[in-house]
């Protein structure tokens, strides 16, 4: 081996020296900082969020104090350097060592003894590792003299380890206080400890465990009616309940000492389901084919299966069967499913009039409460039956070609009224021309509104027509209304009607009337007096904007209106019994006003022990989960803040929840007129 | 709101809401005999998708199809139990194993909560007329339907309340007749709508 490779393994020997020597204080200083958290938590509990900053911190300087070192010595890797280092060291040397590096002349160090180089090294890097690794062990008697949890609380914090933390003799045993959920397994979600429990939320059916030090004698735990004895595990005691559905608020009694925990159960919400085919609502004129069905289902934490449900009813009147099935049924673990069958409505043999009900039906794996079932909108599609045709919109049908040469009635009037406006100034023919050419008009627009009609008294669409130049022409509204109800009632009972009219006749009354001034315009009109057009044509609008604005029927649902006559039934005017004196009852004495009562007990109690007053608010908490969340929550805002003392927090919370319960305060411009304030 | 008690009939768009057209008119005829309410001559269809719904603090609901309450429907009558109104449902078909009866229940368990037995003490039953009981009704004494004589009526109670009245008795077959036909009874059939009118005022 030549001087030169001499010389590199001396380097090697003393950067590992560094390294190590930079590792070592490093790990000190880590160790170190360490040690003082957790000194400085046995004395004063120092919170779960600080002390994971302080590990993180820990961490880094260690880091910055390794690296610090390395820098340091970083000069150790250049050859010169080190050959300089060994030339101090061994003076007989005479700058040869570092005069053969600098010119790279290996030729330099023939002859030269080599041997005692990597010794004085290894003297060098051991003799100073000596003082960090004295620091070290020293920092880490120190660790090991700390009691095991103490030090687990600072380097590796987390939920649940107040348990841990040294104390002097406490006062009682339910303080500090753990408290481990663990929800269901059917809900995949983990386990977890949380630190001086005051107010859990927590799944229906989790367990959850109330942990403490010291002996179970003597601790219990009432919630509702039910009464917890504490069990022994170990050098600590521990409570197990099952979550319910029911808001609960738990008394953990130590003697005298009482702590209140609020648990407000998340109750696992049924799958979202919706149905995405068919669309809408149909009518088929033919039962046979096949029907696509799809739908999408969500839930808060996972479906266990899902399928579309049928059900066929047949009948009418008081006679209804009705027959149900289940297809496309899938099985999940995830959240969210997407399912699709096809229904063969030839397989379920409908007739005219049945109906086919059809939804989506998705269930969770909820295996505590549930399981939760949730359904989608249900489509009803209904097999029309043979005589509905001529009333009922089978098939969607495109819509008629509008006509685009029919000029409305308020058009033609302001035409005619500018043309009586500037009929001073033209010649007759003039006059008699233009009117014509509206009278042309106005006659479109009364056949459009006699199709209308015609078509509604079941005739055809251009029935119109054949009364258009008849002589037999009705003259009068009461004439054309009388042909068009005979018509059109010849063998059923008219519905009873508002008024006693026909549904013919109140139906079409407006248009009627439209139709018959329509005639009368265009008459007047083709005679070449738009002046006396006018009238009729004005009265013609009106009447289509009646027509427009009335009614909409909803024909099946109108029964026979039976008015009673309360008079006759309370067998009033001749006898003049009288009847006893009906006393409203008392109002009860609401819940509402109940927990403003205690709300306010609270608050007054707030004055003189915070804690008891947070204790007030939560159990009133519990109280109003199930059915004011607003005011719950307001309270459990109230609540801690109460407990850590924040004046101006508690009072928004309060506030807050007082209107929750009682609504706003309502603002008066003045006092009232009858005040007591004058 | 007016002043006087309207009988509300609930129209709903999945099944014959309409089924007991003459229901409405005879129980307005038993209120006003029997009691001193002001009461409207004659009763209101409102659909359970308007807010209309919330005028009226009873709405009687009935038909033979299966209940299906579409969101809106459901939303509001919802907040139509929350505002304390009373909804009376009464199953057309008079049979448990119907499709009105699976559905309804099973709508009101999805929109309100599920239906319990009302115990026959129940303070309905005593307030206007007393009963022991739901009164039966000859079309569950003659077979039928199920060919069962309910003991209970089912409900879903809040706060002592009842804010859903849920019957397999078939009432609105047994009151769907014209009032002036009340005069052939012995007894009037028609009394048990008094306490329901009476309680939903009321309690």
């Amino acid at each position: 081996m030549s001087a030169l490779d001499r010389l590199r393994r001396v380097r090697g020997v003393l950067i590992a020296g560094v390294f190590l020597r930079a590792a070592l204080w490093g790990t000190f200083a880590a160790i170190s900082m360490i040690a003082i958290v957790a000194i400085a938590d046995a004395i004063a509990p120092v919170g779960l969020n600080v002390r994971v900053v302080l590990r993180v911190i820990a961490i880094l300087a260690g880091l910055v104090v390794g690296l610090t070192f390395v820098w340091r010595d970083r000069r150790v890797r250049e050859l010169d350097r080190v050959a300089l280092w060994i030339e101090e060291r061994v003076p007989a040397l005479s700058f040869a060592l570092v005069t053969a590096v600098e010119l790279g002349d290996p030729t330099l160090l023939v002859d030269m003894r080599t041997s005692d180089w990597t010794t004085l090294a290894w003297h060098r890097g051991l003799s100073r590792l000596l003082t960090p690794l004295a620091a070290l062990v020293a920092a880490t008697v120190v660790l090991l003299a700390l009691p095991s949890g103490v030090v687990a609380r600072a380097a590796a914090p987390r939920r649940g380890d107040s348990l841990s933390r040294a104390s002097r003799t406490a006062a009682n045993r339910i303080d500090p206080l753990v408290a481990e959920l663990r929800p269901p397994v059917y809900s995949g979600a983990r386990r977890q400890e949380i630190d001086e429990p005051r107010d859990v939320r927590v799944l229906v059916g989790s367990v959850l465990t109330l942990r403490g030090r010291g002996d179970a004698g003597g601790i219990i735990a009432i919630a509702s009616a039910d009464t917890t004895l504490a069990s022994a595990d170990a050098d600590r005691w521990q409570i197990t309940l099952r979550v319910s559905a029911k808001p609960l608020a738990i008394r953990l009694t130590d003697g005298t000492h009482v702590r209140i925990i609020a648990v407000e159960p998340i109750v696992d919400a049924p799958p979202q389901v919706a149905l995405t085919l068919p669309v809408h609502d149909s009518v088929l004129r033919v039962p046979s084919g096949r029907l696509p069905l799809a739908a999408e289902a969500t839930d808060d934490y996972a479906i266990a299966s899902a399928s579309f449900e049928y059900i066929v009813s047949s009948g009418e009147g008081e006679t209804f069967t009705f027959k149900s099935g289940v297809l496309g049924a899938v099985h999940s673990s995830g959240k969210q499913l997407k399912l699709s069958a096809t229904l063969s409505l030839d397989s379920l043999h409908l007739k005219p009039g049945d109906i086919v009900h059809l939804r989506a039906v998705a269930r969770d794996a909820n295996d505590v409460t549930g399981p939760g079932v949730g359904a989608s909108e249900t489509r009803a599609i209904r097999i029309a039956r043979a005589g509905e045709y001529d009333s009922v919109a089978v098939d969607a049908a495109a819509p008629p070609d509008a006509e685009q040469n029919v000029v409305s009635e308020r058009m033609l009037i302001m035409l005619a009224e500018a043309l009586e406006k500037q009929r001073p100034r033209l010649a007759r023919d003039s006059v008699r021309h233009e009117s014509h050419a509206i009278g042309v008009d106005q006659k479109k627009l009364r056949r459009a509104v006699g199709d209308v009609v015609f078509t509604r008294l079941g005739g055809a669409p251009t029935g119109e027509e054949h009364t258009d130049e008849s002589p037999e022409r009705a003259k009068t509204m009461q004439e054309m209304l009388a042909r068009a109800d005979s018509a059109t009632n010849r063998s059923i009972d008219p519905v009873d009607f508002e008024g006693g009219e026909s549904p013919v006749v109140a139906v079409n009354k407006p248009l009627l009337e439209a139709y018959n001034a329509m005639w009368d315009a265009s008459t007047a009109l083709e005679l070449g007096d738009p002046g006396a057009a006018l009238p009729h044509m004005r009265r013609a609008l009106a009447a289509i904007q009646k027509a427009r604005a009335a009614e909409r029927l909803y024909l099946r649902g109108a029964p026979p209106p039976v008015v009673i006559d309360i008079d006759k039934a309370r067998l009033k005017g001749k006898d003049k019994g009288a009847s006893s004196t009906r006393r409203p009852e008392m109002p009860i004495d609401s819940v509402t006003s109940i927990r403003a009562n205690r709300l306010d007990h609270a608050i007054e109690i707030a004055r003189t022990s915070s804690s008891a007053a947070a204790d007030s608010l939560l159990l009133l908490r519990v109280d109003a989960l199930a059915d004011a969340p607003a005011f719950a929550s307001a309270l459990g805002d109230a609540a801690a803040a109460v407990r850590r003392g924040d004046g101006a927090a508690a009072t928004d919370a309060l506030a807050r929840a007082r209107r929750a319960l009682v609504g706003a305060p309502i603002v008066r411009d003045s006092l009232s007129r009858w005040g007591i304030i004058p | 709101m007016s002043a006087e008690f309207v009988f509300a009939t609930a129209q709903y768009e999945s099944g014959d809401w309409d089924s007991a057209p003459l229901l409405p008119a005879n129980i307005i005829d038993t209120i006003a005999r029997y009691t001193e309410i002001p009461v409207a001559p004659t009763g209101v269809i409102v659909p359970l998708s308007d807010a209309r719904l919330f005028r009226y603090p009873l709405v009687y609901l009935t038909g033979h199809l299966p209940v299906r309450f579409s969101d809106t429907e459901r939303r509001n009558v919802r907040a139509f139990v929350d505002r304390g109104g009373m909804l009376f449902i009464d199953d057309h078909n008079h049979d448990i194993d119907g499709t009105f009866h699976k559905t309804a229940t099973e709508e009101i368990a999805r929109t309100v909560a599920p239906l319990t037995e009302l115990p026959n003490d129940h303070p309905l039953y005593s307030a206007f007329f007393r009963f022991d009981g739901p009164p039966t009704t000859s079309h569950e004494l003659n077979g039928w339907g199920d060919n069962l004589v309910h003991k209970h009526l089912l409900a879903v109670q809040r706060r002592g309340r009842i804010s859903v009245l849920y019957s397999n008795k078939d009432y609105s077959s047994e009151w769907n007749y014209h009032p002036d036909n009340k005069r052939f009874l012995s007894v009037d059939n028609t009394r048990f709508a008094v306490n329901l009118v009476v309680y939903a005022l009321t309690a």
